[in-house]
């Protein structure tokens, strides 16, 4: 557990800017470089992981909890995630009806939090700790209250959420898609938008994750992966080592992830002082 | 060869379930390279020495019963560190629920965590706390790694946690981002998440504080020390 502002990046092992090699991947409506599924994709093709869960997007910016066990469902979990999909409970009775033994869990830094300390510290004799191998943390600045930030879409656009068909981040602004179409529209006017609770997390990151993935605008097609432990670099360096992954060194770009993370902790520090 | 000197941790029980006891025993194996644990299991009469580095404590102190709150003043001289291992002895759990009147002991009205009684440096919530949280606490604490242990060392400061106070903090308070930790922390399902908020099943809640410790943002409360 790391305090606001104690350690803001937490800790790091390794910084690599990655791209996904199989065209499959980079074809998908992926974030920025694909890396996240393509890393994933190795620990499921070498059975290091049994199973991936993580978040679909199904309808607009609707999603849904998925355990991908093949090469094709974990395809269809490509790309950047716009809603929290609270999955703990399901991940449970999945990965207990289904006796999955190892699983990767993708999520945000929230999720991460729970995931980090249930391995570290299983206060619980129902706790999965020993069954979850690897915990990709994505970068995060909060997410939306999703009725209301599609209703304003609604309003002020005309833009229903079930034909959204991609979101990307701009330089300061969202990039909404409606088929051919595209919305930008400026960060400020969706903020107020975002959830209560997130406007006082502090963990852009994901600390208490093994590897941490978002991009940088600076390395447009390109994930920034961060490191934090020995199980996290093995995993990264494997998939390179077997052809998944492209990577280079990204301590170069390490300062603009800290800048978002000093954002994101100013603007809780902020809000907490009113909301706590 | 250097001889590192093994931790001495001494246990006591001052009134519970015993469940938090075995989760120590069961511990211990793994741990026994590193701490030399003195346990009313592995002896004969009283505790073997007169100082100790770290005092575990299970159980909550019965306020009716005056010995065990100087009992405890006793272990607290006598150990360096006192660690408040399971829900009963950190927040008070289940024995919050006793007012009396039942067999066998019908003059125990009240219970209370020991940070009633004495000052606590850790408290580790759980009920009861798994093997694997001990040995992952003693591989932290003995490597000095502070920022690890801080949710626990703030959780010492409180007096209770507990489903209500995760509703009242983070729910009524709107803080709840629906990530679902508190569903899955919790070991009686008193907490089921209806559209994305939690809902707490009153009667089920044990007060033993998993969830509010699990909460992203209940324990940013804690740790930012605005919960008392």
């Amino acid at each position: 557990m790391t305090l606001p502002g104690e350690n803001l990046l937490g800790q790091i092992r390794g910084v690599y800017l990655s791209r996904a090699t199989d065209g499959d991947i980079l074809r998908r409506k992926v974030a920025s470089g694909g890396a996240v599924t393509a890393m994933l994709l190795y620990a499921l093709e070498k059975n290091l992981v049994d199973g991936v869960v993580a978040a679909k997007r199904t309808r607009g910016l609707a999603g849904e909890p998925v355990v991908a066990r093949t090469r094709e469902e974990l395809l269809e979990t490509a790309g950047n995630s716009w809603n929290i999909v609270p999955f703990e409970e399901m991940i449970k009775a999945r990965i207990e009806e289904e006796g999955l033994k190892r699983v990767a869990v993708v999520c945000l830094p929230c999720q991460a939090q729970l995931f980090g300390q249930m391995r570290e510290f299983p206060l619980l004799e129902a706790d999965l700790s020993c069954r979850v191998r690897y915990v990709v943390s994505l970068f995060c600045r909060g997410i939306f209250v999703f009725g209301a930030f599609i209703n304003h879409l609604q309003i002020r656009y005309g833009i229903r959420g079930e034909e959204i068909t991609n979101v990307r981040l701009g330089e300061g602004h969202l990039i909404i898609q409606r088929g051919r179409e595209e919305l930008v529209i400026p960060l400020r006017e969706v903020f107020p938008y975002l959830q209560t609770g997130c406007l006082i997390c502090s963990d852009y990151t994901g600390v208490w994750s093994d590897v941490s993935a978002g991009s940088v605008e600076r390395e447009p097609g390109w994930t920034l992966l961060i490191t934090r432990n020995r199980r996290g670099e093995k995993l990264v360096r494997g998939a390179e080592r077997e052809g998944y992954l492209e990577l280079r060194d990204g301590f170069h770009v390490l300062e603009d992830v800290l800048r978002g993370a000093k954002n994101k902790l100013e603007r809780a520090r902020e809000n907490m002082k009113r909301l706590l | 060869m250097r001889i590192v000197e093994k931790l001495r941790v001494l246990h006591v029980d001052v009134g519970g379930c015993e469940g938090c006891s075995v989760s120590i025993m069961r511990a211990y194996p793994r741990l026994m390279e590193r701490i030399d644990l003195d346990i009313s299991y592995l002896r004969n009469g009283d505790p073997k020495h007169d100082r100790y580095d770290v005092a575990l404590i299970t159980g909550g102190v019965c306020m009716n019963e005056p010995r065990i709150a100087e009992e405890l003043r006793e272990v607290r001289e006598k150990a360096g560190v006192i660690v408040a291992f399971g829900s009963c002895s950190a927040l008070g759990g289940i024995l919050r629920f006793c007012r009396g009147g039942q067999t066998p002991r019908p003059d125990h009205r009240n219970f209370q965590p020991i940070n009633s009684v004495i000052y606590v440096d850790y408290s580790i919530p759980g009920c009861p706390p798994t093997p694997q949280m001990l040995q992952s606490f003693f591989r932290y604490f003995m490597e000095g790694k502070e920022t690890r242990l801080r949710l626990f060392r703030v959780t010492a400061g409180v007096k209770k946690l507990s489903g209500f106070d995760l509703i009242d903090d983070v729910v009524l308070t709107g803080l709840c981002v629906g990530c679902g930790a508190c569903e899955l922390s919790c070991p009686t399902c008193a907490i089921k998440l209806v559209d994305k908020r939690p809902t707490l099943i009153p009667e089920r809640c044990i007060r033993c504080g998993t969830c509010y410790v699990r909460c992203p943002r209940a324990s940013q409360i804690l740790l930012g020390g605005v919960k008392k």
